[in-house]
């Protein structure tokens, strides 16, 4: 358990290291995130469409695919010199691999995030600061659940010809239920309505946390191997 | 001399790709102090040997029973190009829980030492590859698996890792090493084994003779 | 193992023949011998293929996705060519529930489409096992290729229950227009019996189309075997 650990941590800062250095991925999700909050903010009627109906769906949206920008990026930078493989020849423990990976993909999606949220108030005006607590709450569980799927699939595609088409197709369908609940719980939140009367959706992003971050760890071994 | 047991055994490995049978009911055992030359003609199964004795293949059948540290040199450098090269060992040093200290030891090994703090997207080929050996080397292994080590390298470069790996050698590492170029490597092979599409054939102790002239004989004989 | 495939074919293809003059059967009870839905007519009859193609696909899901697992422990090739089977036969039957859906829907609903409970769970069960398929058409190697369509069998089974769970969840924040949904809770006696029926022959359709695809399946494999052989 400490091994994996220990272990799962040095690969996890080593791909933080990796993607500070270059912030390639970094710099192009960033660029998305405001290009798609620009986009939704100003493709609206504004006499129609109040920036707080759209305000959660456009988060979600910028989350979400910002995030894909960067998973691909976890598996991409093993391929270079092979580096994958000087782990496997190393006593580092298998399982350690995916829980560094989703580690580092959860920094990056996590920055992203907050970084997204930062120029997501000026543009819509809606008052996260009331339940801040709350809202982190709900976007870290949803981010787990799809930053989970996320890591166990991009080590899948990594290795097609078609890594960027496949990922998104293959990974849409597990979005559904993560985001549609976070999109719920974050447009219910911002209405002012109390935590207990989501509990529906926030007991559904749980149950998917549970599941599907111990399926990915336990099929991430199959995965692996060639 | 230490005690000449198998650091690695291979039974019966076979392994397919694509239906292809690539290799074919292949058994090994390799000792301390010995050092293998393993040769034969391109798309013979070498390289997918040496991955599946490393680990980082399974065989399709057949089991490998791995008695000590492996380390081993590959066609690629097993490295990250955005890292220096005093980064990428520290990585490698802590995963196999040596001490970090040993690193800056590694570079001078390998004759580095100057570019400790450039990251190795930057090096040439022949530098990738002391890197890669630097790599293999950090945890001191018992067996070394060497894919092509001398592909890159300059004269001197060359006689520096020769002239490592007889001291290696001799100090106990087993090793088993694939190369185009046995000339370079007259001094270091203990043994010589042939493999031919998929197949292995009978390990031979070199006992003094001269590796190149014992292959161009088995060449000869294979065709 | 050939011939056992050949044979195999051959069956399958002669349930798919008995499922399909079960089908006449069914069309013609439902067309004549079944009454007239009140509200909406001779649209409804629709039911009886769109409901049994949903009630197929999921079959077919879920098959796909045991054998998954099946085939993780046991590491057979015939389990990963019977869960393709299964998933491939499961896309097709998602085609007709996704396009008799909005057959159905047109006339009565006035749209094309609508995000309802049924319709949305499979569109998008549907669009994970087309992605499953073009995962093994990229993969080349059989050993990856049935180890990451197991990932993802296993993977979409247990997403099953969770975007059904959405949907359900997402419909009752957001009640329904008073529309008439796609399978009512209680049928008269007639049409129940019409339904059940059709859903035998879904289901018979399922397994005759399965045993072929498998079969067709493990020949093809055979075959390249043989090349591969014969190309050393």
């Amino acid at each position: 358990m400490g091994a994996v650990l220990r272990a799962a941590w040095l690969i996890a800062a080593k791909d933080v290291a990796i993607e500070w250095r270059t912030k390639t991925a970094f710099a192009s999700g960033l660029v998305f995130a405001v290009l798609v909050l620009a986009v939704l903010f100003f493709s609206r009627d504004p006499t129609v469409v109040s920036s707080h109906d759209i305000a959660p769906g456009a988060l979600w949206v910028t989350f979400t695919f910002a995030a894909m920008l960067g998973l691909n990026r976890a598996f991409l930078l093993e391929g270079e010199l092979r580096g994958l493989d000087g782990i496997l020849l190393s006593p580092a423990p298998r399982s350690a691999i995916f829980w560094g990976k989703f580690g580092g993909n959860l920094a990056f999606v996590g920055l992203i995030e907050a970084i997204s949220i930062l120029l997501f108030v000026p543009f819509y005006d809606v008052p996260i600061w009331l339940r801040f607590g709350e809202l982190l709450l709900v976007i870290a569980m949803t981010t787990v659940a799809f930053v989970a799927v996320g890591t166990l699939l991009s080590a899948m595609v990594v290795r097609t010809r078609y890594a960027e088409l496949m990922l998104p197709l293959l990974l849409l369908p597990f979005l559904v239920p993560p985001l549609v609940g976070g999109v719920q719980l974050t447009a219910g939140l911002l209405d002012g309505r109390p935590l207990s009367a989501l509990s529906g959706w926030l007991k559904l992003i749980g149950a998917f946390d549970v599941a599907f971050v111990t399926l990915a760890a336990l099929l991430f071994q199959v995965v692996l191997d060639e | 001399m230490p005690p000449s047991d198998p650091v690695i055994i291979a039974t019966a490995l076979s392994r397919r790709f694509a239906y292809r049978p690539v290799l074919v009911d292949v058994s090994l055992e390799v000792r301390r102090g010995e050092a293998l030359l393993l040769v034969g003609p391109n798309g013979a199964g070498k390289t997918t040997l040496l991955r599946v004795l490393a680990g980082l293949l399974r065989p399709t059948a057949g089991h490998v029973e791995r008695r000590a540290p492996i380390g081993m040199v590959g066609h690629e450098p097993m490295l990250y190009p955005a890292l220096t090269a005093r980064e990428n060992l520290r990585f490698f040093a802590r995963l196999h829980g040596v001490d970090t200290a040993r690193v800056a030891e590694l570079l001078e090994q390998v004759d580095l030492a100057h570019r400790a703090h450039d990251r190795i997207g930057t090096f040439s080929r022949g530098m990738l590859q002391r890197m890669a050996i630097a790599r293999a080397l950090v945890h001191e292994p018992a067996l070394l698996l060497f894919d092509e080590p001398l592909s890159g390298l300059d004269a001197a470069a060359s006689r520096a890792l020769v002239a490592l790996l007889a001291e290696l050698r001799d100090r106990g590492t087993a090793m088993i090493l694939v190369s185009h170029q046995l000339e370079m490597l007259r001094g270091v092979g203990t043994h010589i084994v042939r493999m031919a599409a998929g197949r292995l054939g009978t390990v031979d102790p070199l006992q003094g003779r001269d590796p190149v002239a014992l292959f161009t004989a088995l060449m000869r004989e294979a065709s | 193992m050939r011939d056992r495939a050949l044979r195999l074919a051959g069956v399958g293809r002669g349930i798919t023949v008995l499922a399909l003059l079960g089908l006449a059967g069914v069309y013609v009870r439902a067309l004549k011998y079944t009454p007239l839905e009140l509200s909406q007519g001779a649209a409804q009859k629709i039911f009886y293929v769109h409901v049994p193609a949903a009630w197929a696909a999921l079959l077919s899901i879920s098959v796909c996705g045991l054998l998954s697992v099946l085939y993780l422990w046991l590491k057979d090739r015939r389990i990963d060519l019977a869960a393709a089977a299964s998933a491939e036969v499961g896309v097709a039957f998602g085609v007709v529930m996704l396009t008799t859906g909005p057959l159905w829907g047109k006339p009565i609903w006035g749209t094309w489409w609508t995000w309802d409970a049924r319709l949305t769970s499979t569109l998008f069960l549907f669009l994970l096992f087309v992605g499953y398929i073009v995962l093994r058409g990229v993969l080349t190697d059989p050993g990856v290729r049935g180890r990451f369509s197991a990932v993802i069998g296993i993977m979409g089974l247990v997403l099953v229950p969770f975007i059904h769970l959405t949907v359900y969840l997402f419909r009752t924040l957001h009640p329904a227009p008073i529309v008439l949904k796609p399978s009512a809770p209680s049928l008269p006696s007639a049409m129940l019996a019409t339904l059940l029926s059709s859903v035998g022959v879904f289901t018979l359709f399922y397994v005759g189309f399965v045993m072929q695809r498998y079969a067709l399946g493990l020949l093809r494999e055979l075959r390249e075997e043989e090349l591969a052989g014969a190309a050393r």
